[in-house]
Formats: C-alpha cells, structure tokens, sequence
C-alpha cells in the first residue's frame, strides 16, 4: 500500500483567503509540507494602465491598490512625483498629509484586527472595529467627498483646506430631535473638532479590543509560537514594516529615514519579541495607540498655524475658478494642466514611505513626457505572501489562517 | 556616513568590476555589467551589508522618448483627441540595451539604499543571472519580471508565469504589447464554459504623449 | 411549457387570486431572507463588509452572509473581475442552487469600469453570468448597496414565482 500527500486546494473564493487567494496545500494528514500561492486573480494591470494616462489621472489607481489604507498609497506616489519635479509642499499641506497617514494607519489596523479575528474565530470584535472605521471614513468624506478612495493628495500639496464643518445627522420622522442632537454631539464644530473626539475616545476603545484578546488563552493558544520568522530570515526575505519589526529589528521609515515632518513628532516603535503572530499582533496593537498620540499633535499643530496647503506654482496646480474666467494667464494655465498635464524632467527615483502594512515604494521612470514611462509598484504585502511556504511547513491547517491573517494582506497590491 | 560618501566607498571597494556610479536624485545608482552581477551582489551583500533585497524592476527602452504630438509652437494643424488608434511600436531588431532590470537594495544597519542597475543580455530571451541564492526574496520578484517583461532569470529554481492568466501568450508589460492584449473571455452557452474570444475594443488615445521642457 | 395554457385558463376562471396570493406570501419569504454568498473581489467588498457591520446593518433586512455557495441564494459580486477568475465566478454561480439572483457591485463588476482598458479585465460580469441589479458607485457607499438590495426585493416581489414554476 502507497501513501500519498493530500493535495488540497483552498480556492480563490473562501471566506479566510482576505480576498482572492489560491492556495495549493500539500498535507501529510492535518500537517503542512509545501504550499504554493497562486496569485494574478486580481490582476488588473494598473502600472500598463498608468502609461497611458497623465500623472494627475493614476493618483486614483493608487487609492486602489491597497483598499484599505488608501491614502498611504496615494502619498509615496504623490512624494515620488515631487521628487523628479524637485518641487516641495509648503508645511500645512505636509502635517495635513501626515494626520491622514496616521488615520490610516489606524484604519488599516483596525480592519487588520477586526478580520484576523473574524477568521480566528472572535467575531464581535469584527464588529467593534468598523464601528470605528465608519467614524473615520467620515473623516475622509469630509475632507474629499469619497469614504474610501479619495484622491486627496496631489504633487504639490494636497487638493484643499479642511472643511470648516462637518455634515451632521438631520431629524425625520424616525429619530426625534433630541436623538439628534445627541448623535450630532461631536459634529458641531470643524473636522478637526471630529477627529480630535475620535482620539479622546480611542484609547479606551483599544483597551477594550485588548481586555477581549491579549491574555485570552485561546487567542494565545492560536497565536503564540506559530509562523515564527527569525531576524535574519525576515531581512532575507524582504520583511518590512510590523512583519520586521515583530521579529526584533528596529527599522521603521518614519524614524530613520523621515519624510514629511515626522522628524518633528514625537512617537514611540514597538518593536517585538519573538517573531510570532503575537509579538506582531501586540506590535500592530501599540501602533494604533501611537498613531493616536501622532494625530493629536497634528491637531494641535493645524489649529494653531493656517497657510496654504497646495504650491503657487500653476504649472502643477489648477487656477482658481473666478480668475479663470477673466485672467488670460489663469485660463492658458488652467487649459495646458486639464488636458495635458504637467511634463515631468527625465530620470527615475524610488520613493518609499512608512505604509501601515510595510514599505510601499514607487519607482517611476519618465523620459521627459505627460505620462509615466514605467511605474512600478513595490507592494508590502508581495514580499510577504512569498514567505507564506517557508512560515507554515510544518504547521497545521487551521494555523494556515492565523499565518495569513498576520501576514496582514490585501489583493490589490499583491496583484496590482 | 551620507549616501555620497557611502557611493565613494562603494566605487573604491569594487575597483576590481567595471561599474558606473552616480548620484541619482539623493539616491545612489550604479550600473553593472551583466556577467559580473552575481559577484557585485555577492559583495554588497556581505561586505557592504545591504541585507534587504526590496524590488526587482524591469524596464522596457523600446519607444523611450517618443512622443505621439511633437510641436513646440501654435499650430493649426492640432491633435484630433481619440481619432488616431494606439499605434504599437514595432520591435526594431538593431535596438540595442533594450531591456534593463534595477534592484533596489536597503541597508538596515547603516541605514542606506543603493539602486543597481543592469542591462539584459541581447539574446532572445534576454537574461540576467538569478540572485535568488543572495537574497531569498528575489523568488517572487524575478518571477514577476519574467511574466510580466520576459527576461529570464538564470538560476532561478522555479521560474513559471505569477500574475497573468494559466496559459497567457505573451508577455504585458512589453511595449510591443497592446493594453487592451489580445484576448477577453466570455461565457458559451453553448459548450456551457468560458471560452477566450479576440478582443472587441480598441482603445484611442485621448491625451496625446507630449515631452517638454517645463522650464519654457 | 404546456403550464402556460393552464394558467391563461386560470385567470379567465379567475381563480388567479389564489395564484396571486401564493406568490405574494412566496415572494416575502424570498425577500425577507436573501443570503448572499461572500464574493468580495477588490475594493467594493470592504464596502460590502461595512454594510454588514454596526451602522449600515444588513442583518435587519434578513440579509446574513454565507461563506458557501450552496446555502445562498443571490451572489453579490463586489470588485474587478479579471479573466484568471473567471472560470471560478462561473463555478461559483453554477452551484447555487434555484432560485438564485445577482446583484453587479460597483463600476468594476458593472463595465470593467476604471480598469476597463486593461488586457487582463472583464469588462463587466454580464459577460460569465446573468446579472439582475446594477449598483454604480466606485465604491458605491454601503447606503448605495442597501439601495442596491432593496431594488432586488422589489424586484423579486414583482416576479410570478408560482406562475413560472
């Protein structure tokens, strides 16, 4: 009699594959001995796409490629812009840019959270953690009109001011007047207003995420001492961001190689243990609460100091509307950067930025023309699905899922 | 230690290859040859300590620096938007250097980046020697530029098709290649499957590729 | 087929009350409980995701999302659908069991929508599966996509269930 491995396929459409995710398993009974990802399922060729379109137009492909943190992506492609036309935003724009990326930082962490224990199997928290993501999708609503992709920032500064209101609940003949007026309660003022509530809360709402999971013996049983990553093997295999930082190893882009005005914030790195999906789940839980303490400098930064947010120079940014219409000048401008676009100098730069998932850098290379020549995407995410085989031999089915949870992955940028 | 000075001492410890260095926008960038890659790599690995392998890129210098409307003045001759099909180069067989693969390399410990770049071999497929064995996440990403580009990677252990469909015919992101491609599917009622069909739109430019010095 | 000249008798006798009736309490059971099956693709399933959660609550319309094709009865299919994925989508929808309804998420699902020039996109899954409601957005916001379900209930409860076998 020949025994056989069990070669099994965890298709593309499974409620734990966090997108299209096809996974072909061979088993020895319950235990792994090779895995192999097939990916492309949501290949969309987006850099083919981005050659032919002017670089103002792919800042919406970008929002798209990671879908749940989006304008992270949108800034390393916006910076790698910047960096060829050697043009810089003035500061407001730039600690603007800063406060959106801490958010989310945040959002990104909290869907993170919400489905790694939806697949674990701690589906409350699910719900927990969108009720806070609605509060910061409102966040981005009014900034940009888009709860999700937003297509805020643009190279030069970013497309306009915080809005001086909020958009608030209105009475009807299902919830009376004083019911809301107390949904309105933080609406009342300016976005900052907003966000500023939304971060006196969020402490004690990640305490609460934390009485549900941190010393929960199940969630210890399902986490501790599975997908364990060494520092050397994580820096081979090209970790970056929390999988790096779980495994031991100091390095986080807004601290040693700051960008924007993180040199002048004051933050702490939790940096892990072990290298297990704990340590990497305790590093994520403490970024949030930084990320929080981040926010509430750049408030306090905004509120105090008023300016513009977008460069004078209309070569990259659009005239205003009135003088356009009796300007000569405005309106030569306002033609040439709608239909054309701005014509980028030759040469080619890398441009990476702190992504809550990892590094996500930008390689953009243009001859001197309206449309990129070749845009590449490095996606966080790719490096770390690749490593999916080396972390889960030997480890059982059901840690298959607590593996790719951690991973902390999203299609969009695996695929691009 | 700034990158310029990094990039100095770069040169001087590779005296022995023949590399081309420059300061690239802050970054530093050097150019090696193809055959003396896996020695460079070897080296800057171990002696220069760029533990962290981020990106393999390739790039494909076919139409580089082709512009689709060439005009510096007024004219009234202009650029009918979206009349004009999408005109797809044709692979001229005396182009030289035309495919090139940069890797961007990060140091950790003393915090630096390095770019190093590397033109492929002028056979047909154009290769590049595999540093899957200095660094192991080069895996994924030679695959991808061989699926996506065609270079192959020689040395690479498992070198198959990653993004693209089972089966796909060519390789995308050529410039000899149409963005539309060549095939789309479409479900049969007949023989109860999705079947590939030609492709049934064609895609005209609405923006005219235009290069220009912005400082007129 | 032959059923068709035995209604047409029915509702001249007009004993087609009782058929109505049937079909009205058959369609409320249909709407009152639509489980779709979880086909989140891209970007628009975590719109979906957020119309399931606390404040855009599906559960209130009977709506519970099931992780297995054979147990649900409408396929909402959120995201691009790209030309590798195809043959699954088609597999998918094939094992869902009669009747069965699907609603096309967002501009991607709908025309191929921002990826629609791409060589690797369907341009819309009306080309692998029949689709019954379109709801445009990009992403559309989890109130479109209630819109979106809502549109479907009336949709159901306009069709003859009982007449059409």
């Amino acid at each position: 009699m020949t025994e056989s491995n069990l070669k099994l396929n965890f298709g593309p459409q499974h409620p734990a594959a966090h997108g299209v995710l096809r996974l072909i398993m061979e088993m020895d009974g319950e235990v792994i001995t090779n895995l192999d990802p097939h990916i492309g399922l949501l290949h969309r060729g987006t850099e083919k796409l981005a050659e032919i379109k002017p670089y103002n137009h792919s800042i919406g492909y970008m929002d798209r490629m990671d879908y749940v943190s989006m304008m992270c992506c949108e800034h390393s492609y916006v910076l790698a812009i910047e960096s060829l036309l050697k043009i810089e935003p003035p500061k407001r724009a730039q600690y603007i840019r800063v406060m959106f990326d801490e958010i989310t930082r945040i959002m990104n962490h909290l869907l993170w959270l919400g489905c790694h224990g939806l697949d674990i199997g701690a589906m409350a928290l699910f719900l927990y953690c969108f009720r806070e993501r609605e509060d910061l999708y409102d966040a981005y609503e009014a900034v940009s009109g888009a709860r999700m992709h937003a297509t805020y920032y643009r190279p030069g500064g970013v497309y306009r001011d915080l809005p001086e209101e909020m958009p608030q609940y209105k009475a009807n003949k299902f919830i009376s007047e004083k019911k809301v007026k107390k949904l309105n309660y933080n609406r009342e003022g300016t976005l900052l207003d907003f966000i500023e509530d939304f971060t006196d809360r969020f402490p004690s709402l990640v305490d609460e995420y934390e009485t549900l999971l941190t010393d929960n013996r199940i969630w210890k049983q399902r986490t501790v001492d599975i997908g364990v990553v060494t520092p050397e093997r994580a820096m081979q295999l090209g970790f970056t961001g929390p999988m790096l930082r779980g495994s031991g190893i100091e390095w986080d882009l807004r601290r040693n190689q700051s960008y924007e005005v993180y040199d002048e914030l004051d933050f702490l790195i939790p940096i892990g243990v072990n290298g297990d999906c704990y340590d990497r789940y305790l590093v994520r839980i403490e970024e949030m609460r930084q990320s929080n303490l981040i926010i509430q400098q750049c408030i306090k930064w905004l509120r105090d100091n008023k300016g513009p947010v977008m460069i004078e120079d209309h070569k990259y940014r659009a005239p205003e509307r009135e003088s356009m219409k009796h300007d000569m000048e405005s309106l030569i401008y306002h033609f040439k950067h709608f239909t054309e676009g701005y014509s980028v100098p030759e040469g080619n730069t890398y441009k990476a930025i702190e992504h809550p998932k990892g590094e996500f850098g930008v390689f953009l290379l243009s001859d001197g023309a309206n449309k990129p020549y070749r845009l590449k995407v490095r996606a966080p995410s790719f490096a770390h699905l690749a490593a999916i085989d080396e972390m889960s031999k030997g480890h059982m089915l059901a840690d298959v899922v607590s593996i790719i949870g951690t991973l902390d992955i999203v299609f969009g940028e695996i695929d691009r | 230690m700034d990158s310029k000075t990094k990039l100095e001492s770069i040169v001087t410890k590779l005296g022995a290859f023949d590399i081309e260095a420059s300061m690239n926008q802050s970054n530093p960038e050097i150019k090696v040859k193809n055959d003396q890659l896996i020695e460079i790599a070897q080296t800057l690995r171990e002696d220069q300590s760029y533990e962290l392998l981020l990106d393999v890129i390739a790039v494909d210098y076919l139409t580089f620096g082709n512009a689709d409307w060439k005009t510096n003045t007024a004219t009234n001759t202009g650029y009918s938007r979206a009349v004009q099909p999408t005109i797809i180069p044709e692979i001229d067989a005396t182009f030289e250097d035309r495919f090139a693969v940069f890797y961007q390399l990060l140091s950790v410990s003393t915090n630096q980046r390095l770019t190093v770049k590397v033109f492929a071999s002028e056979s047909n497929p154009p290769t590049v020697p595999s540093v899957i064995g200095i660094w192991s996440s080069a895996d994924w990403f030679e695959r991808e530029a061989f699926d996506l580009m065609g270079i192959h990677f020689e040395g690479h252990p498992d070198l198959r098709r990653i993004l693209t469909d089972y089966g796909f015919i060519g390789h995308p992101f050529r410039k000899d290649f149409p963005t539309n491609g060549n095939l789309e599917v479409v479900y049969d009622e007949e023989k109860g499957e999705v079947v590939y069909q030609p492709v049934s739109i064609s895609t005209r430019p609405s923006v005219p590729r235009v290069i220009r010095d912005q400082d007129d | 087929m032959g059923l068709d000249t035995d209604n047409d008798l029915i509702d001249q006798q007009g004993a087609g009350f009782i058929v109505t009736s049937v079909d009205k309490l058959v369609n409320w059971a249909r709407t009152g409980s639509m489980w779709p099956v979880t086909f989140g693709l891209a970007c628009c399933a975590i719109e979906m995701m957020h119309a399931g959660a606390a404040r855009y609550d599906t559960d209130r319309f009977g709506v519970i999302f099931r992780p297995s094709p054979r147990q649900s009865d409408v396929m909402i299919v959120a995201g691009t659908l790209v030309n590798k994925m195809a043959p699954a989508i088609r597999k998918v929808y094939d094992q869902m069991a009669e009747p069965k309804w699907v609603i096309s998420m967002g501009s991607c699902a709908n025309g191929g929508g921002y990826y629609h020039h791409s060589y690797s996109v369907v341009r819309g899954c009306d080309q692998i599966i029949p689709v019954d409601i379109y709801v445009p957005g990009c992403p559309p916001t989890s109130e479109a996509l209630i819109n979106g379900i809502i549109e479907l209930q009336q949709k159901i409860k306009n069709e003859e269930s009982i007449a059409n076998g």
